[in-house]
Order: structure tokens, then sequence, then C-alpha cells
């Protein structure tokens, strides 16, 4: 289990900010950070990493403490069992697949894992290519591997699939499951795509201005309660059209656009790219098999 | 959308669904279906302020005021003003101080001879009508 306590200024474009946030995680637990930017996402993955100090911190994982302001304590970095992948990875260009794996081996570490995870990650074929051979999910496949050679017991995904187009986006959150699973890992993705959040969390944590809002499983943090409604999809507006004297709304939700219809008074408060809640009552669709 | 807002005077429950009656201003009561209970959603309490949801295409607007039909919710409204179009008309409805929009074919609009200040009822089915805590 992960006790996680922060306190720290934050330097934002709109002046300084406090991030203040306590929250606790479950081994095996895959959390999911959700909030606009700049309202400390980030910075919390740095944190519980080692990689950024804060005024109070109090950070246990399964018992062992990793940092604490009291009792000014800092476990290293190296010292933290964990596997980061960053929105914009950096594999070494000059090394092959396999040897970007070998090289995040330490001296005792068994080699079979690096086997194993080329297998698992299905990076076999690749895996005597140079990265600049490789498309940009292939090498971000590449980077989930390397994040868990060393077997970490948390790993931190920063926005991992934000490069990269639907169809890859949708590839890559199954390996990301599969490892996740496999290895027994805790995991904290931070995230702003909503279809994503709903298929690889267990909990979503909704963070704004430095505080959390709420937390909970997806569907109840993002939508029950609102409204009654039961038949609900939460996706984008791809397209606007006007049609007579009323509109008619494209929402991509996962893979499927969905077509809604609007009145002017509503388009009002539309735009492109915004996210939304499609809601019909149960009563309204109808249900066909289909083979 | 159309979102009135309500304060609930009645509910019925069996078996996971909930038949939901709501007071708005206008004291004209509201009834809604829904696949709830108080036990599955705490916002389901008679006396708790919520909000009345439906779809301007879901409403139906009727000359006559008396009416041997099932449609549940049944508002006397003064037509406030008519958007036409080639194939489809919004209709705004007044009932007290609040409107309530109505999409209909253009055809109906004018198989109805509807015009402003007409006297009509608006028609919306139970299980048109979603609900939403009022916070």
């Amino acid at each position: 289990m992960i006790q996680f306590y922060a306190y720290k200024m934050l330097q934002t474009s709109k002046g300084t900010q406090p991030l203040n946030v306590s929250f606790n995680i479950e081994k095996g637990q895959f959390v999911s950070l959700y909030g606009n930017s700049g309202a400390g996402k980030t910075t919390i993955l740095r944190i519980l990493a080692g990689l950024t100090n804060a005024e109070k911190l109090l950070i246990e994982v399964d018992g062992e403490v990793w940092d604490s302001s009291d009792k000014k304590h800092h476990l290293s970095i190296q010292k933290r069992s964990i596997g980061f992948v960053f929105q914009d990875f950096a594999l070494f260009p000059n090394l092959t697949v396999k040897e970007n794996l070998e090289f995040a081996l330490q001296k005792n570490d068994n080699k079979k894992i690096v086997e194993e995870l080329l297998e698992l990650m299905e990076l076999e074929s690749l895996q005597q290519s140079k990265p600049q051979n490789l498309s940009g999910g292939q090498k971000q496949r590449v980077a989930l591997a390397r994040a868990i050679v060393r077997q970490p017991k948390i790993l931190l995904l920063d926005e991992p699939l934000s490069a990269v187009d639907d169809e890859m986006r949708f590839k890559l959150q199954d390996y990301i499951l599969k490892v996740h699973k496999h290895y027994k890992l805790t995991t904290i993705l931070v995230s702003h795509h909503l279809p994503e959040l709903y298929k690889l969390s267990d909990k979503v944590i909704v963070i704004d201005k430095g505080k959390i809002l709420k937390e909970g499983k997806p569907n109840i943090v993002f939508s029950e309660q609102k409204i009654s409604s039961k038949f609900k999809l939460t996706g984008e507006i791809i397209e606007i059209i006007k049609s007579d004297i009323i509109y008619v709304v494209n929402v991509l939700a996962g893979n499927n656009i969905v077509k809604v219809v609007a009145t002017e008074d509503e388009i009002n408060n539309l735009k492109v790219g915004q996210k939304v809640l499609v809601a019909s009552k149960a009563f309204n669709p109808m249900i066909q098999v289909i083979e | 959308m159309n979102v009135l807002n309500g304060v609930i005077t009645q509910i019925q429950s069996h078996e996971g669904i909930s038949l939901v009656k709501a007071k708005t201003t206008k004291d004209i009561v509201f009834t809604s279906i829904v696949l709830d209970t108080s036990e599955t959603a705490e916002y389901l309490k008679e006396g708790n302020d919520i909000k009345i949801i439906f779809k301007e295409t879901e409403v139906i607007i009727s000359k006559d005021a008396e009416l041997n039909i099932s449609v549940q919710n049944q508002i006397p409204c003064i037509i406030q003003s008519i958007k036409t179009g080639k194939l489809l008309s919004q209709v705004n409805l007044l009932f007290g101080e609040t409107i309530i929009k109505s999409i209909i074919t253009s055809n109906a609009c004018k198989q109805l001879q509807l015009k402003e200040n007409d006297k009509v009822m608006a028609l919306i089915k139970t299980n048109e009508i979603s609900l939403s805590p009022n916070d």
C-alpha cells in the first residue's frame, strides 16, 4: 500500500499555488490522476519517484518510509522500486531494443526478465532494431518494457499515450493492462483521456489547483448521480453540424461516433474538442443481437 | 434540454424502479420513472430539490385540453414564440415564468395552425424525463 501526503508551493502561470494532497493506494490498484494542466499531477509523480522535493512530505510504501519531512528522511531515487514512462520517452539511440532493456538491468538482476518482456510486449521481431527505425507506438512499447525490467513495485505513467494516434493508443492500453496484471504492479497514470481512464483505472483521483476534488471508481467520479439517465457515454465533440433549426453534434466516445441533436441555445455552450457526457434514459435504446 | 426546478413530493418504488413525482414552482406535478430507488441514489428523497430534465424533441403539443391518453405529464401552456424551419420548428411554450421548448415538424405546426398566444398542452411521457440532484 502507498500512503502519500505532500505539501509544496508550486509556481504556475497564474502565480504560486500550494499543492496539498493526501491519498492512499492499495497494492495492485490501477489509479489515474485526472485534472487540468498545472493542477499538480506530474509533480505528484515526481515527488513519489524522489525526483522532486516538497516542504512537507510523508510517503510510505508497504510499510517502508520513502520520504518523511519530519524525520528528514529521503530515500534516494535509485532505492525506490519504481518504473517511469513519460510522454517524451528517451531511448538510447545507439542501442538496439534489446540492449535498451538490458541497460536497465543492474548487477545481480536476472537477465531472463529481458527475454520475458520482449515476448510479453511482442517485441521479439524488433529486438535488434535501433530506436530510429521504430514507430512512435513501438518506441513507447519499448519504453514501457524498459520501465519494468527491474520489476518495480510501482509503475508511474505520465501521459504516456498522448503522442500516439487513437488506434495505437488502444493497443498500448492493452499492453499497459497486461504488464500491470502480469507483474502485479501498482500503477499510477496521469491522463486527460476519459475513455482511457474508464478502461484502465480501478480508481480516479481528480485534482484541481493542487487539491483533490474527488476520488473513486471512474463511473462514479465522472457521471454517477449527476443525472438519473442510465444510458451514458463520455466523449469528445469532434464536429457540430447545423441542420435546419437544430444542430447535430458528433461525439467520439471510445472508438464510436455518436450523434446527438442539440438546439441553438445549447450549441452556444458547446465547442469542438470539449469533453461531454451524453445521456439518454435506459427506456429509449433498442437492443439487437449482432453476428 | 429543458431543465426545470422541482421538489420531490412522492416516490413509489418496486424492484429497483421508481415512479417519482416532483412539484415545480407553478404547482405543476411532473412524473418520471427511473431505474433507481432511494437506496441506489441518495438524492431520491421526498422533499429534496431536483432538476427535471427532458429533451425538446420529446415534447408533444396538443390543442385539446381534455385528452384521454396515457401520457402522464400534461402541462397547460401558452405559445410564446415559434421558430419555423423547413422541416422542423421550435415552439417556445410558457407556463408561469417557465419556458418549455418543443421541437416538432413544421408540418405538425401547420396542421395544428399553431400561432403565438395559443393555449396548448405540452405532453411528455413519464419515461422521457430524467432527474438530477439540484446542488
